[in-house]
């Protein structure tokens, strides 16, 4: 019996052996991020988004941390008013933090590829805001009060989150971030001002107002989606 | 423009600018340059501010460009899906890399893989984007740091991780912006191997500081002041300082330009004077003749 062999075939299956065998293995969050059925191509977005160091989780579980400590059980809805106020800023500083020259070293060579600059941000802005809920939903979990009222930052989140998209249409995304969450901040406080109820701003009506700047946001997001394709070069 | 104008894929880009505009700062970056390429290497040579960075990120469809006109394959890259289509086409690699030193070699130019969309529509594209990435890790000479941080790479390493991510996906059109910088020798060779094997299928535009890398290239384009002064190749940029280039011994007077050389005499640019000791003036001297202003008397 006589076996023919192709030289080149051969190369070829030699070659795409070392491929595999050199290529190393993805980090344990890109690991762990497929093992929940993320595509390849997402969890590599994921993973290369900026805000999500180490740095940033630990600045996210100091500041949850404080609010969580200025919980008092004593005074009902009162206890929860800072951890709520502070929650919904956290992933809009990491939104912030995950998109634009002064954040992404690889911007640049970003912005010259066909992957949109819409779906870029809001990949990272999901990515941010997932792993910030998850985080958050464990330190509301630890919260004296009712766990109901505790995760009246969700939505709000949302809300600030796409304002910030939204307005990084128009300014540097941190800019655009402290605009957002200064508005928030006043207007719990003005909310709290108003009337007897401390946690008025987390009420049906202020969650349905966030909702409606969620929906708002990404609308102004999607329509001047342009910006997000080109350096900001002034 | 629409989609259906565009050129086919495959084949070196074609670029044809007329009036390009662009202001930055209150300053005007490009004052109308024109231009039409197709194929081939071009160096864009110019002094510091002349625009040249400018030019290739408008080239790259990264900055929209103020006035005038701008196609590239037919396409525009003002019109969103146009602009798509070009990045499709398109290497590019910008002045500064940008790259995260804790991340490994191979995950930041898979990044870019991921980017752009390296394995669309294969049964398995992580496994195209691997091999996209081992391959163009081998061309630039990096197939065995795949491994290491970048922070670990020196800053011609580095600069060839940069040019690894560009050469993804086969482009028509490659940008690059001081490829040479940072680069010893050897690699000044290596990267000028992988320029030259390109020429015949795209489009290579390339800034630089150095004449050397403007003497290995099919055209010269000479930017001042964000206008094109001259544009053709690089024996036509040296003929422009044909018999306007001397040396003297004596300290010159008011000339285009002089520099001192390490024999002790003067390499003069400008209008000789009579009896002067004219030579054959070298890609240097029709640069420096074009970019410097004529002496006021």
């Amino acid at each position: 019996m006589s076996y023919t062999t192709d030289p080149a075939r051969i190369e070829r299956n030699w070659r795409a052996i070392t491929i595999e065998l050199d290529s190393p293995r993805p980090g344990r969050l890109e690991r762990m991020l497929q093992r929940l059925g993320l595509p390849t191509d997402v969890s590599r977005l994921v993973v290369a988004t900026p805000a999500l160091r180490r740095s940033w989780f630990v600045a996210l579980g100091l500041s949850m941390l404080i609010g969580l400590l200025a919980t008092d059980a004593a005074k009902p809805r009162d206890d929860l008013f800072v951890l709520l106020l502070i929650a919904p800023l956290v992933p809009t500083l990491g939104v912030a933090m995950a998109y634009g020259s002064n954040a992404d070293p690889a911007h640049e060579v970003g912005l010259a590829t066909p992957m949109s600059g819409l779906r870029l941000v809001l990949t990272r802005a999901a990515a941010v805001l997932g792993f910030s809920a998850a985080f958050l939903a464990l330190i509301s979990l630890l919260a004296p009060s009712a766990p109901a009222m505790a995760f009246g930052w969700l939505i709000p989140s949302f809300g600030l989150c796409s304002a910030t998209v939204a307005a990084m249409t128009f300014m540097a995304p941190r800019r655009a971030a402290t605009v957002a969450g200064t508005l928030w901040v006043l207007g719990v406080l003005i909310a709290r001002g108003a009337g007897d109820d401390p946690l008025a701003a987390f009420t049906v009506v202020g969650q349905v107002l966030m909702a409606v700047v969620a929906v708002v946001g990404l609308v102004v997001a999607v329509q001047r989606r342009d910006r997000f394709d080109l350096l900001a070069v002034r | 423009m629409s989609m259906s104008q565009a050129r086919p894929r495959g084949g070196a880009a074609q670029i044809l600018a007329f009036g390009l505009r662009k202001r930055l700062d209150g300053t005007e970056a490009l004052s109308g340059v024109d231009l039409a390429l197709e194929g081939g290497v071009v160096t864009v040579l110019g002094p510091n501010g002349a625009g040249k960075t400018t030019l290739l990120r408008c080239l790259a469809t990264v900055l929209a460009i103020d006035d005038g006109s701008l196609l590239i394959d037919g396409l525009d890259p003002g019109h969103e899906s146009d602009r798509i289509e070009i990045r499709r086409r398109l290497g590019y690699l910008p002045q500064d890399v940008g790259l995260a030193e804790s991340v490994r070699v191979f995950d930041v130019v898979e990044y870019v893989a991921v980017l752009k969309d390296i394995g669309r529509g294969s049964a398995d594209p992580a496994r195209v984007r691997r091999h996209a990435v081992h391959d163009v890790l081998d061309q630039v000479g990096l197939a065995d740091r795949v491994a290491d941080k970048t922070g670990e790479l020196s800053g011609g390493m580095k600069r060839r991780v940069g040019l690894a991510q560009a050469l993804l996906g086969s482009p028509s059109l490659l940008l690059l912006d001081e490829p040479a910088a940072g680069l010893d020798p050897d690699e000044r060779l290596r990267l000028r191997s992988i320029i030259a094997e390109r020429r015949q299928r795209a489009t290579v535009i390339q800034s630089s500081h150095l004449t050397d890398e403007a003497a290995t290239s099919d055209r010269v384009l000479v930017l001042v002041d964000g206008r094109v002064v001259f544009v053709g190749p690089p024996a036509a940029l040296a003929a422009t300082a044909e018999g306007r280039t001397w040396v003297q011994h004596e300290t010159p007077g008011p000339v285009r330009a002089s520099w001192l050389q390490a024999d002790g005499s003067y390499r003069c640019l400008g209008t000789p004077p009579a009896g002067a000791q004219l030579v054959a003036p070298t890609i240097e001297d029709g640069y420096l003749f074009l970019r410097s202003p004529a002496p006021t008397h």
